[in-house]
């Protein structure tokens, strides 16, 4: 029962015959092979699969690829563009936002549709914008200021912003 | 983790995704956001044979004021509701309703309209038009016709839709001067269902009386419900402390809250209580300007 | 997971024993009985599909009726399970004539086990009270003149 559908993937258009059952989040990791998009729970919870659609970030375990036909996807390996880490990557790496890694894709493309509506937030925003991703290893605080580090970057630089989405 | 299988069907049009339940009925389900169904699905709690997605019918998302109302497009994301300046400076019920559904990942891709059919109790949004007195638009084989929200939830998951009806729109009455609105709600954690959840609408007159009380209740019955009580209370009186707390005490009668792993039934009756009276207070103080 | 309520039918308790003892009208009122085997005295296999909104569920389960005082007693003794979980529940109905008509008091005890237990915790307590309002509706239609 294959439904032919054409998603742009980080800029580049990719084909596949699907079944409409098949997960959006499953089409990522397992049609395309691309496994920065992880899989943390059963039950639409925790975020780790968090991408953007048309720029909006979603929980791509709860969306079915058919309804990607015909649309954008960004993932978390369109952050870094030739060869170069976006400023959220940076940021990542140099606040230690970071242990375990697991949440850390679904985390940054969270933060990535969050810093393009609040490009100057405070604390108490940026946990808002992150409510949707659970992580179970770092408390949050050095995500936190990962992001609110990225929001300077991203303000001091601003053509660095765009990833391939 | 992996739903069973379906056939899909991505109608362009009203009337065609109409034809998909009339040739397919009970057997069919209809995805709007699709946050609460495909978690189902993933589970096989529900497993329907045909799955009848309605993203890509143009034309039902909008949030405008015409004709005296408010109309609500029923695929209208959360997420639109929760920032629409419109919304904010004057519909606070809905705004505050907004922003606590869920985690902002669900309200990107949920929708009102989606929610309200669900009918799932423990959504913020029946809660919410119960107080605002919406009517609800239903698109059928047909024509449309308006369903009130007071006759609209008939039990868990079950509306007054028919098998073959779409909720194509929400409207309420546009907002006016002397009008406010609030919506509380506590949760155990962002992204949780309510513990309790209180939304209140209401108007004062020109001597601070209430009038056009709702009051709607989530999360402490097998629906959305109204405290009708408690409204009644306060239509006609000025909201001052003792009639806050008597209206507060009744709405926390009114309900029928089960025990279960958010707390014990006569604690959420007593949040139902504390919200009720806090909610009143914000929604007389927006009435009045200020908030 | 406890239930109970109470329902009044406008019909004396002897009627409303008889319809609650008859397997054809169990399988009749009962929500979601597709099939009703009688297994001996009081005893049933049953085929249940309930729907809840859009959850729908399959159970193969057994139904006995112990305790019986006719007219005023009965204990109903479920268990099922199917993909969604299991149920073990019990049921004491009380009748009461008053008037000519009868008050049929229930409490229910459940033991709930599985996917629907453990997602649907929270809705179980509603859901099974709605269940026991569209069972007694049903027993008062079967008093209607056909």
């Amino acid at each position: 029962m294959g439904t032919r559908i054409s998603v742009t993937v980080n800029g580049t258009v990719r084909e596949a015959d699907v079944e409409p059952r098949l997960l959006l989040v499953h089409f990522i990791r397992e049609i395309l092979g691309m496994t920065g998009t992880h899989i943390g729970c059963d039950t639409t919870n925790c975020g780790a699969c968090t991408v953007l659609l048309d720029g909006r970030a979603v929980k791509s375990c709860t969306i079915f690829a058919v309804q990607a036909d015909g649309r954008a996807v960004m993932t978390v390996e369109g952050l870094a563009r030739d060869g170069q880490l976006h400023p959220l990557q940076e940021a990542f790496h140099q606040q230690h936002g970071l242990q375990c890694g697991f949440c850390t894709p679904g985390m940054m493309m969270a933060a990535y549709a969050f810093l393009q509506r609040t490009p100057n937030p405070t604390e108490e925003q940026i946990r808002w914008g992150i409510s949707g991703n659970l992580c179970r290893c770092t408390g949050y605080v050095n995500i936190v200021a990962a992001i609110k580090d990225a929001a300077e970057k991203l303000r001091a630089s601003p053509a660095r912003a765009g990833g391939r989405g | 983790m992996i739903p069973a299988s379906f056939e899909y069907f991505s109608p362009r049009t009203v009337p065609e995704a109409v034809n998909l339940l009339v040739r397919y009925g009970q057997e069919a389900k209809l995805l709007a956001g699709g946050h609460s169904l495909v978690p189902l699905m993933k589970l096989r709690l529900a497993a329907p044979r045909y799955v009848v997605d309605l993203n890509r019918i143009d034309g039902l998302s909008y949030i405008r004021e015409a004709d005296g109302f408010l109309r609500l497009g029923a695929l209208t994301r959360h997420a639109e509701i929760e920032t629409s300046e419109l919304m904010r400076g004057r519909y606070p019920l809905l705004a505050d309703a907004a922003r606590v559904i869920s985690d902002p990942l669900v309200r990107n891709m949920g929708t009102i309209g989606g929610s309200l059919a669900h009918a799932d109790p423990a959504g913020d949004w029946g809660a919410a038009m119960l107080a605002a007195g919406a009517e609800i638009v239903a698109t059928g084989p047909g024509g449309t016709r308006t369903i009130p929200v007071e006759e609209f939830f008939e039990g868990t998951f079950v509306t007054a839709l028919r098998p073959d009806e779409i909720l194509t729109e929400i409207r309420l009455p546009q907002a006016g001067r002397g009008q406010g609105g609030a919506y509380l709600k506590l949760e155990r954690k962002v992204g949780d269902f309510a513990i309790a959840a209180v939304g209140v609408a209401l108007a004062l007159d020109g001597d601070g009386a209430c009038r056009r009380v709702g009051i709607g209740l989530c999360n402490v019955g097998s629906t959305s419900l109204r405290a009708e009580k408690a409204a009644r209370l306060l239509t006609g009186q000025k909201p001052d402390d003792a009639t806050v707390a008597r209206a507060a005490a009744a709405a926390a009668a009114e309900c029928d809250p089960a025990s279960d792993l958010r707390g014990p039934a006569e604690y959420k009756r007593d949040v139902v209580r504390v919200l009720t009276a806090r909610a009143v207070r914000l929604a007389a103080q927006r009435a009045r300007g200020g908030a | 997971m406890k239930v109970e309520g109470s329902y009044t039918f406008a019909a004396p308790r002897e009627r409303i024993w008889a319809l609650l003892n008859d397997p054809d009208v169990l399988a009749r009122v009962t929500p979601g009985v597709k099939t009703l085997t009688p297994q001996g005295a009081d005893a049933y296999k049953a085929k249940i599909e309930l729907a809840v909104g859009p959850v729908k569920g399959a159970y193969d389960g057994t139904v006995r009726i112990t305790d019986k005082t006719p007219p005023e007693r009965m204990t109903l003794r479920v268990e099922g399970g199917g993909k969604p979980g299991t149920i073990r529940a019990t049921g004491e109905l009380r009748l009461e004539e008053q008037d000519g008509r009868t008050v049929v008091n229930y409490t229910g005890d459940a033991q709930i086990t599985g996917l629907i237990a453990g997602i649907g915790h929270r809705l179980i307590g509603g859901v099974a009270k709605q269940m026991a309002g569209e069972f007694f509706k049903a027993v008062e239609k079967e008093l209607r003149p056909r």
